[in-house]
């Protein structure tokens, strides 16, 4: 399986302008609204690589995810994993390439089927994926990836309601790993978790990059999490990226007004890293109906009326992606 | 006098003889215009204890006390009508989750007023003239138009506003607000928070903020206790608890934070889980998971103990350099679970 294979030279996984609209129905009567959810995000992903996607609710970090894991089709735009384009495949098609890009969803509690055993949730995939692969050597994978990531092995019988959440997450990372894939979408992975069970989780999941290659796209909205795990930082906000660029960049000076207002909002237990900032006001406008020119222009500070008709488009600026027009006078 | 004294609070559950302690003698007292903070993981018991205090813990739950006084009135001995008519007035709670805290069937307008018609009465003109005067208050945007609205039709930050306008209805004199942003956006938390404090400050409320967000709650709290599987561990003002902690776990829990670490390195985490109701440490709570515990601690439980101006319950606090006190060299035999 030669497609399985990362080629030199080209990035693990290329998005180019990735568009999700979902259409939705308001009512009897009434013509269908579109959701733009996901409305033109362009990026790319290297082997081994963190990149954090970070956003309020309903600023389309999930739907991204959906689109990376060819859950959904996306609308329009092109997806590449490994120099292949997939936005378009057949359904059979898809299947092969399923198998580079798992996941890892957010509650432990909900992702786990809670009529099936460890054991048999851990070869499913194996199953579905790895056909050739005979009864014995199915339960030697699956063992072997339970102790990857600290399950021990008489768990193999037990089933999920035996589990705190913090090893409920090792399953959920667990049945990601087990076909070993290039990339794995980890859908807000630790915000479930207490504090110190989160550290475990993280370790883990920072041991395993190191172990088996794998590159996260770590979906969060914690940013402290973020600036630990991650390489690159891409902050969106209503469907579009506000702000791309790497994570320590980004956290020592952010650019975007959107980027800086986060990181304001965020309380710091270090008083001296407080910043005194007027928080943000209002809230994230709805996506049926958003606002012209910047998405943001309502709540940023620093709006002119040219932000409230032109839409700005994501450019370079110092080493980073920004779309804001002013960002040259901010910074 | 402060304004709600608890000394000793114990909540069980469970049967008479083999009960499941989820609160184990906590005592902590809050003043006029103080913001008390509470932190601790999933199943410390924080939550429970605030019930305790709103009486909202049902049979076959036992709350004990040796006193829990509101304002020098005893809250246990009272009578349940009596008790009422302080629970919702003087003493508010406001809930995590404001989507399911609101009566998807009624409107804001009648949910508000309901409180306000039980404690306060007055004419429904009266009512409905102070019911837009809290959503004014609450910061909501065009308050007229959303007094008939139903939960549905209001995001997360808005119904928690609408729950806090019920909260300060009757002017409260404790307001309890069990993780009042934990379901919300880092910048509405900010804006949820920020209006908290305001409304604390103007009227003098007491405040207990309940969380388990750490940065949380040393921005926002005088003064912040640190519980752990139903006991209190660490208590003591907000700017000195998290510089230097004392407790162990305090220090462990701080640690665990990924800010505290530097780039790509792993985190120092405390290994294993809570104990739940069937694995409890015979000793202190602690002792599997800690990692200067000795002999001494898996064998008996600490007691609460004044350690440099700080309440500890541990049998040796960290000194300023992170150092336990008090214990003999060579005997640590640390976390080994």
């Amino acid at each position: 399986m030669s497609f399985l294979d990362t080629k030199p030279g080209i990035p693990l996984l290329e998005s180019d302008d990735l568009v999700r609209h979902y259409d939705v129905n308001r009512g009897f009567g009434k013509p269908n609204a579109t959701v733009k959810a996901l409305d033109g995000v362009s990026f790319t992903l290297e082997a081994q690589k963190t990149l954090a996607v970070v956003g309020e609710s309903g600023c389309g970090k999930s739907t991204l995810g959906r689109q990376l894991t060819l859950i959904e089709k996306p609308s329009a735009g092109g997806l590449k994993i490994n120099g292949d384009a997939v936005g378009n495949l057949s359904d059979k098609e898809a299947k092969q390439f399923r198998r580079t890009v798992q996941m890892i969803f957010q509650n432990p509690y909900g992702s786990l089927n809670p009529r099936k055993k460890v054991g048999q949730i851990l070869a499913e995939p194996v199953l579905l994926n790895m056909d050739q692969l005979g009864r014995k050597e199915r339960e030697e994978r699956v063992r072997d990836t339970m102790a990857k990531v600290g399950l021990r092995p008489e768990f193999y019988q037990r089933y999920p309601h035996m589990f705190s959440g913090g090893q409920r997450q090792r399953i959920a990372i667990a049945r990601a790993l087990i076909l070993e894939p290039k990339v794995i979408v980890a859908d807000e992975p630790v915000s479930a978790l207490d504090v110190s069970v989160q550290a475990q989780v993280l370790n883990l999941m920072m041991d395993l990059q190191e172990e088996m290659n794998v590159a996260y796209v770590f979906i969060s909205h914690d940013l402290s999490v973020v600036r630990h795990i991650a390489d690159d930082v891409m902050v969106m906000y209503l469907g579009r990226v506000a702000e791309k660029g790497p994570t320590e960049e980004i956290f020592i000076k952010p650019l975007h007004p959107y980027t800086r207002a986060l990181l304001a909002s965020a309380p710091k237990i270090d008083p001296t890293q407080r910043v005194k900032a007027e928080p943000l006001t209002g809230e994230l406008p709805s996506p049926i109906n958003p606002p012209s020119g910047c998405a943001f222009h309502k709540r940023c500070p620093f709006a002119t009326e040219e932000c409230a008709k032109v839409r700005p488009e994501l450019r370079n600026f110092e080493g980073r992606e920004v779309a804001c027009h002013r960002v040259e006078e901010i910074a | 006098m402060a304004l709600l004294e608890v000394k000793n609070l114990t909540v069980e559950f469970g049967s008479e003889d083999k009960p499941f302690r989820a609160v184990d003698s906590v005592s902590y007292s809050v003043d006029r215009g103080e913001v008390l903070g509470i932190v601790g993981e999933s199943g410390s018991g924080k939550s429970v204890s605030s019930l305790a205090v709103m009486g909202l813990i049902d049979f076959p739950g036992r709350v004990t006390a040796d006193s829990l006084t509101f304002d020098g009135q005893d809250l246990l001995g009272m009578s349940a009508k009596k008790r009422r008519q302080i629970t919702g007035k003087d003493i508010a709670m406001i809930f995590q989750d404001p989507m399911s805290a609101l009566n998807p069937c009624f409107t804001v307008e009648a949910q508000i007023m309901e409180a306000l018609k039980v404690h306060e009465g007055g004419t429904k003109k009266q009512r409905r003239e102070r019911t837009l005067d809290l959503l004014n208050q609450v910061g909501i945007p065009d308050p007229k138009s959303r007094m008939t609205a139903y939960p549905h039709q209001l995001s997360g930050g808005m119904s928690q506003r609408i729950v806090i306008a019920m909260a300060i209805a009757c002017q409260p004199r404790l307001l309890i607000a069990d993780e009042p942003t934990t379901a919300l956006d880092v910048t509405i938390q900010a804006q949820i928070i920020d209006l908290l404090l305001k409304l604390q400050e103007d009227s003098d409320m007491g405040l207990l903020l309940i969380t388990h967000d750490l940065a949380l709650v040393s921005e926002a709290a005088n003064r912040i206790q640190v519980m752990y599987a139903g006991q209190l561990f660490e208590s003591g003002p907000a700017d000195s608890i998290f510089a230097a902690p004392r407790h162990p776990y305090t220090q462990a829990l701080l640690e665990a934070l990924p800010e505290r670490s530097e780039g790509h390195d792993r985190l120092r985490t405390i290994p294993g889980v809570v104990p739940g109701q069937y694995d409890r440490p015979a000793g202190c709570l602690l002792a599997p998971r800690c990692r200067y515990a000795d002999d001494n601690c898996i064998k008996n439980r600490p007691d609460v103990t004044d350690f440099n101006g700080r309440d500890v319950r541990c049998f040796y606090p960290l000194n300023d350099q992170g150092q336990p006190t008090g214990q003999i060299d060579g005997q640590s035999t640390g976390g080994t679970v």
